[in-house]
């Protein structure tokens, strides 16, 4: 296709009415042509304007938490900065944990996690950090063996890692967080002696940076 | 709901989404989800396509946040055009309800009073601007972003040459954007 015939594709273009190989020829030619990504900008704006001409109906809820969902999933292995007094984090506990914790440099915390986790069902955690303090909420996490609970930490970044709470598991946890969070924070927890314990002595069962 | 992001601009989101910061594409959904699901129900009229193409559009503004560049337009509209793709290849392939009439929408609903009135503002100015073209531009353009027809499929449609829908395209969308550029339109609004 010549390239004169390609500056007249911009409209189309913004409206999505190219086929494929249209499309992708258009592409190429606009990474060189100054002249037609000004007039994509110009007129794909006035062609995204026609979304709001639709009536819009409320989309059922169930379609943002799948897409948060999924995000999540995607994501899970990468450990989000801090930007916000409010926080809010999710992971499911899988092999991508291990990489998170390697990320955090506590690979040494990781040896056994896969034979700790590989008979266990959907846990999946979720930590609120609102001004500075924290809440997890776990599911999918049998209850503690007689003898033993488990325990919340709060790692600072780079300093050891300060119990931050006790809890039984069952099937849905919520845990007032004990310490403060500061941003960067890891939030982990372990299965420990009942009463808890000072510093964690197993490998963590998940983590979440904050 | 709270929601922590508010105060932020589409674009400083969009940054965040970069990130991999969920409550930033939680807010963008909040702010566009409603206009993004009913442009791909009016494409695909079929609330589980509609709810794919939403799904996959999102997605990839989560995937590809990071090389979104706000030189070439504001986040908004590349967040649109995201779900339209998506809804456009949907709808090429399930050819069948292209026929079908464009008038019926399910009940709107949901919103808060706020939402429903910039909603409301925002329809009315398009519409306006959509009706002050001429005929044969609002139809290719129509047909084209609502109904997902490409350009050669409305040449054929219309027993038209391919340049002449072109042309019908690029002076529909220029006349569009002189239209909705125009500061009375808003200055007419009061809430």
């Amino acid at each position: 296709m010549e390239s004169l015939n390609l500056h007249e594709l911009t409209a189309a273009y913004a409206l999505d009415a190219l086929d494929a190989d249209e499309a992708r020829a258009y592409e190429a030619h606009l990474a060189g042509c100054e002249r037609c990504r000004a007039e994509l900008a110009s007129l794909g704006e006035a062609a995204g304007s026609l979304a709001f001409a639709v009536e819009s109906p409320a989309p059922p809820a169930r379609l943002r938490a799948a897409i948060l969902d999924q995000a999540a999933a995607e994501r899970e292995n990468v450990v989000p900065l801090p930007v916000s007094r409010s926080r809010l984090f999710r992971a499911t506990a899988c092999a991508a944990a291990v990489a998170a914790c390697a990320v955090a440099g506590l690979a040494i915390w990781v040896a056994s996690l896969h034979s700790r986790l590989h008979n266990r069902q959907a846990l999946t955690w979720t930590v609120v950090v609102h001004g500075g303090r924290g809440t997890l909420t776990v599911s999918g996490l049998s209850a503690a063996p007689s003898g033993k609970t488990y325990e919340a930490w709060v790692i600072p970044s780079g300093e050891a890692a300060e119990p931050a709470g006790l809890f039984n598991g069952g099937k849905s946890t919520v845990v007032q967080l004990t310490r403060p969070i500061p941003e960067g924070a890891l939030v982990a927890a372990t299965v420990e002696r009942a009463g808890g314990v000072s510093a964690p002595t197993t490998t963590p069962l998940f983590t979440a940076r904050v | 709901m709270s929601r922590p992001l508010a105060h932020l601009s589409d674009e400083a989101l969009v940054a965040l989404a970069a990130r991999s910061d969920s409550s930033a594409l939680a807010e963008l959904y909040d702010r566009y989800g409603r206009v993004a699901y009913g442009l791909a129900l009016r494409i695909l009229r079929d609330e589980a396509l509609a709810e794919d193409a939403v799904q996959d559009g999102f997605l990839a503004v989560w995937r590809t946040a990071a090389r979104f560049m706000p030189e070439r337009g504001k986040a908004s509209g590349w967040i649109l055009t995201l779900v339209h793709r998506r809804a456009v290849d949907l709808v090429r392939r399930e050819e069948r309800r292209r026929g079908e009439s464009l008038e019926r929408v399910p009940d709107p609903g949901g919103a808060s009073v706020e939402e429903d009135a910039w909603l409301r503002f925002e329809r009315g100015r398009v519409q306006d601007a959509l009706r002050q073209l001429p005929d044969q531009q609002r139809e290719a353009i129509e047909l084209a972003y609502y109904g997902g027809f490409s350009q050669s499929e409305l040449a054929e449609r219309l027993g038209q040459p391919l340049g002449t829908i072109k042309s019908r395209m690029f002076s529909g969308l220029a006349r569009l954007r002189e239209l909705l550029g125009e500061p009375g339109l808003e200055m007419s609004w009061n809430p």
